[in-house]
């Protein structure tokens, strides 16, 4: 295995699903990879693709094409077993820590469940202090153990997603918008649990969201999505520093900055709305949206170039806008 | 000086129910002027919602109770008025954008006619019914939408689409005063974008004053003139746009919201500076200041009931530690 082998690796992965109306691409052609102890960014609008992204790669939902390696491992042909022993060095953390915790469990219940399911300890006894050590690790107080979820804020509860997942000792983690339901102070004590975590147990994260300073402050490497597709990915001080793609130079200009300098800045907003990702045709998705658009942009797809060894960028007029 | 047209004093307002008192707002004083923006920034629970629902008078019956204040409209006091001189105020004189823009929408009833709805309540000009269809087409055309889209239902629109559609509806009367009770949180960037600068060129066209509550110090760095920060129910700072944003000094709690968010100009991979703990809980809250156990300044004084301290002409906040560094 050399060094600059992926964690995780995705290759041309699709995931359409079946509707009256046609084929929804929810993802379309994605490769990405992932290195050890880094974090990639997915970043996008609601409804495009980045939450089934994230559940396609742990295939909670089957891919309908493609190859998902982890450590250079094809996990798309493992069978039910061997997907349950991927699963334990595969994570997720959900979005809303309201709907992802069993209410009827009390806290120590719920981190100690998956730790039970798979038999990871000979007695309940060494679980449960698995449990208490888990719960100091997240910062969860240690009288909280009994309590059920609904005693407990939006904070303690994504607290509890984390430990639950951190209790398989994975190797990877998908965090599916894991702070955008709790309030800002509450966010930023979340974030900064997640990168000491990261920095002490050589996590690697995918981390979903739609909120771009959130994703800039986490990542190492950005990837924004538009419509199912990667349109720009580039390290995250490179991509806010230099965006490329006409969508995430509008993104970036759209995010409202708290600092009263930049009030008076000029705000590219794009016109109307998303199309509907069901059977989109050929050509650049946001070419109806875009103001550089030109006929070549709808004639054929538009590929994913490399505009330096680390940025790609999904445009035919990279080069010039 | 410019008029003042909205003046809070000492407001408290709490929820009570059977088994518990949830003190929501708690004694808060402010005012707004013609065709200023103030905004209302706290986190979840601040009170801040229960503040723009006390100002007109749409508190849940028999659970939301006024304690004590006055809400001063052109120097009226609304909680004085009978629900009938409400009415009439409500969607003419003061109108309200809620946060949802999916729910707060009558899902049966064509946006035509929910745009129209409000102008025939209020119409003291005897508009004819042409009259008032085509002051529908007209607001419809200032917020983006076809008038040809009159004719459909709320659901055939997207999230963006329908955010503009109430705000046709709240700005249909050219009221004095529009309440925006975080009208863009749930929206996505690019359309929280047309969103704010629709409402910045409607604002300043209809020289509407308004008060809009948010979470995002992003939002209000880009609206707002002046800034009220709310915690626990108590405006802990007040000041200009300016002295918020850069002034020398801030309560610990301003401190800690701006700490908390991440900065884009920031290395990624930095940590935050987050406040410790937890908002209190409303229906048991500490004495002295609500800031307190989470402070990392406390000491013995802050047990005490706090005053506002005068920081600027234009800004004061409520700590005392403030006072002595003068």
């Amino acid at each position: 295995m050399g060094a600059s082998q992926p964690l995780l690796e995705t290759r041309n992965l699709k995931k359409y699903f079946n509707t009256a109306a046609g084929k929804l691409h929810a993802v379309d052609d994605i490769s990405v990879r992932i290195m050890r102890r880094e974090t990639l960014g997915v970043v996008g609008e609601s409804g495009c693709g980045k939450s089934t992204l994230g559940r396609t790669i742990l295939r909670l939902i089957e891919p309908t094409d493609g190859a998902i390696l982890f450590k250079g491992e094809d996990i798309t042909r493992l069978k039910a077993a061997g997907m349950r022993e991927m699963r334990m060095r595969m994570q997720i953390i959900f979005q809303d820590p309201y709907s992802s915790i069993n209410p009827r469990m009390s806290v120590s219940e719920i981190i100690a469940e998956y730790m039970l399911f798979h038999k990871m300890y000979r007695t309940r006894a060494e679980a449960w202090n698995r449990t208490a050590q888990l719960m100091n690790t997240v910062g969860l107080a240690r009288r909280l153990a009994n309590a059920y979820p609904h005693e407990l804020d939006g904070g303690r509860r994504q607290r509890i997603g984390i430990a639950r997942a951190l209790s398989m000792n994975p190797e990877f983690i998908v965090c599916d918008e894991p702070v955008s339901a709790l309030d800002v102070s509450i966010q930023a004590q979340i974030l900064n649990l997640l990168l000491e975590l990261q920095r002490e147990f050589g996590l690697t994260y995918l981390f979903i969201t739609h909120d771009l300073s959130v994703v800039k402050h986490i990542s190492d490497e950005i990837m924004v999505m538009y419509l199912g597709q990667c349109v720009e990915q580039a390290p995250a001080d490179e991509l806010f520093a230099n965006p490329r793609h006409p969508y995430t130079k509008a993104l970036l200009s759209a995010i409202p900055v708290p600092d009263i300098s930049m009030r008076d800045r000029e705000i590219v907003t794009i016109r109307g709305e998303v199309k509907s990702p069901i059977n989109p045709g050929i050509g650049c998705r946001f070419a109806g949206r875009c103001e550089y658009a030109l006929d070549r942009c709808l004639q054929s797809d538009v590929p994913l170039v490399g505009l330096n060894e680390k940025h790609l960028c999904a445009c035919v007029r990279a080069g010039e806008v | 000086m410019a008029e003042t047209l909205l003046e809070v004093k000492d407001l408290a307002v709490k929820y009570k129910t059977d088994l518990e008192t949830v003190f929501a707002v708690n004694g808060i004083s402010f005012s707004l002027n013609k065709g200023e923006t103030l905004g209302i920034v706290g986190e979840t629970g601040a009170g801040k919602t229960t503040t723009a629902l006390t100002i007109l008078r749409l508190l849940p019956e028999r659970v939301g109770v006024v304690g004590k204040g006055q809400v001063l409209f052109e120097g009226e006091d609304l909680l004085a008025l009978p629900e009938h001189d409400m009415m009439k105020k409500r969607g003419d004189k003061i109108s309200m954008i809620f946060q949802d823009p999916m729910t707060s929408l009558n899902p049966v009833h064509t946006i035509g006619g929910q745009i129209a709805e409000a102008l025939r309540l209020h119409n003291e000009k005897n508009r004819t019914r042409e009259q008032l269809e085509a002051r529908v087409d007209e607001v419809l055309e200032m917020v983006g939408i076809p008038p040809s889209r009159k004719g459909d239902y709320p659901h055939q629109f997207s999230g963006g689409m329908k955010q503009r559609v109430v705000i046709a509806m709240a700005l249909a009367c050219e009221p004095d005063l529009l309440i925006a009770d975080e009208p863009t949180t749930a929206l996505d960037v690019t359309i929280q974008a047309q969103v704010l600068l629709l409402m910045r060129e409607l604002r300043d066209r209809l020289q509407t004053a308004m008060i809009l509550i948010t979470h995002d110090l992003g939002v209000v760095a880009q609206m707002c003139d002046r800034v009220a920060v709310m915690y626990a129910g108590e405006l802990v700072e007040k000041g200009t746009l300016a002295d918020i944003f850069t002034g020398a000094r801030h309560h610990p709690y301003t401190q800690g919201l701006f700490g908390s968010i991440p900065k884009l100009e920031d290395e990624s991979k930095t940590l935050l500076h987050p406040i410790d703990g937890l908002m209190p809980d409303p229906t048991d809250l500490p004495e002295g200041c609500r800031f307190l156990p989470r402070c990392p300044h406390a000491c013995e004084k802050c047990k005490e009931k706090q005053e506002d301290i005068a920081l600027s002409p234009t800004h004061t906040a409520r700590c005392h530690m403030l006072e002595r560094k003068v």
